[in-house]
């Protein structure tokens, strides 16, 4: 029978074995996804970018679409002034998008011919960010100085209440990093388990006689339906991550709103 | 009958406008009808939303107030007084996060 343990996609295992001064710096299947969606987005760029026809190809048409798609997500949410993290967002938003759609494919060119999801790593979605909170609270100091501190001090709140507002809105700012990256990480791992546990029910009732296997097509459609929806997940949850890094980068350009 | 000679009769312009405002108000229709018929696609990711929100805050209330006890040795002051800040935080991440899926429509995450 074939393994039906749901958490057993989500295993890292060391492809190219490394250690440094004691460190595993091994290169995993988790290291050679990460590399497969970063050569995927420039490859998808550079082809549609080679041509630059004026009535847009497939390829440029796509890329278009992308652009159009981060820069209008920027500018509703940051203003035009927040174009100038477009390099960032659309990076981010792409890497995660890509990671997403790949962990959607069962089957993969990569080690033990087996997809995975690096997103559903609590520890990938935690980088990416802080890597977001670092950028924010960089910028926001370097732009707005000692004024970035006035978004822990809302204004029109009594005097005497600041002792309690102040600490509860850092703790609030504080777990942002911490709430965008369990939001992917729980999304992604969940809906993955969910379809593996429907499709080891195809296989248990397979082969459990003739009414099993026919009683099998009612998990096979829900693994169907389930496919879809976790197709909608995937976009989401980058559209998501990246519409909240431009709201945080917004209270960077203007605190105190 | 009349009615169809006479639009035809009238000014080109005037109809092309005339089918501009049709198509729109067909347009609008269908996307009324669309949003009626499935209201909220992400209700997963809503609720996913709201859920992630509160835990971080009280996580990160709780989290504080242990790393206060352990610094400052104010066991177990610091803990409960993280815990009751984190809940609030939560709280308030929740409302935030409710005020922006109002603002964005019922479709919520979706825009």
């Amino acid at each position: 029978m074939a393994d039906t343990n749901p958490i057993r996609q989500f295993e890292v295992h060391p492809v190219l074995p490394m250690e440094v001064n004691g460190i595993d710096l091994s290169f995993t299947n988790s290291s050679y996804f990460m590399f497969l969606a970063v050569a995927g987005v420039t490859l998808l760029m550079a082809l549609a970018t080679t041509k630059r026809a004026l009535v847009p190809g497939r390829g440029q048409s796509i890329a278009e679409l992308l652009y159009e798609f981060v820069a209008g997500m920027i500018r509703s949410t940051a203003g035009t002034e927040g174009l100038r993290f477009f390099p960032f967002v659309f990076t981010l938003f792409m890497f995660i998008l890509t990671l997403n759609m790949l962990g959607m494919m069962h089957y993969m060119p990569a080690p033990g011919w087996h997809g995975f999801t690096v997103t559903s790593h609590i520890i990938v979605t935690f980088a990416l960010s802080m890597l977001v909170m670092v950028i924010v609270v960089g910028y926001g100091v370097w732009k707005n100085g000692f004024k970035f501190l006035k978004l822990f001090v809302p204004s029109g709140v009594p005097l005497p209440l600041y002792a309690i507002v102040t600490p509860i809105e850092v703790i609030s700012f504080l777990s942002r990093p911490l709430s965008l990256s369990v939001r992917l990480f729980a999304n992604m791992l969940a809906g993955h388990i969910l379809l593996k546990v429907f499709a080891s029910f195809v296989i248990m009732m397979g082969t459990a006689g003739v009414l099993g296997f026919l009683g099998a097509a009612l998990p096979l459609f829900m693994v169907v339906a389930l496919t879809a929806l976790e197709f909608l997940v995937a976009f989401l949850q980058a559209y998501v991550f990246a519409i909240l890094t431009c709201i945080y980068l917004n209270d960077a350009l203007h605190p105190g709103h | 009958m009349s009615d169809q000679d006479e639009s035809n009769h009238s000014d080109p312009r005037d109809k092309a406008s005339d089918f501009e405002r049709r198509l729109n108000a067909k347009l609008e229709a269908r996307r009324v009808e669309e949003e009626r018929r499935n209201p909220s696609r992400s209700g997963w990711s809503i609720g996913l939303r709201y859920g992630s929100d509160f835990f971080a805050g009280v996580l990160v209330g709780a989290g504080g107030g242990l790393v206060v006890d352990r610094l400052l040795g104010w066991t177990p002051w610091g803990l409960i007084v993280g815990l009751l800040l984190g809940f609030a935080a939560g709280t308030l991440n929740v409302v935030r996060a409710a005020r922006d899926i109002n603002a964005s429509g019922d479709t919520g995450a979706k825009k």
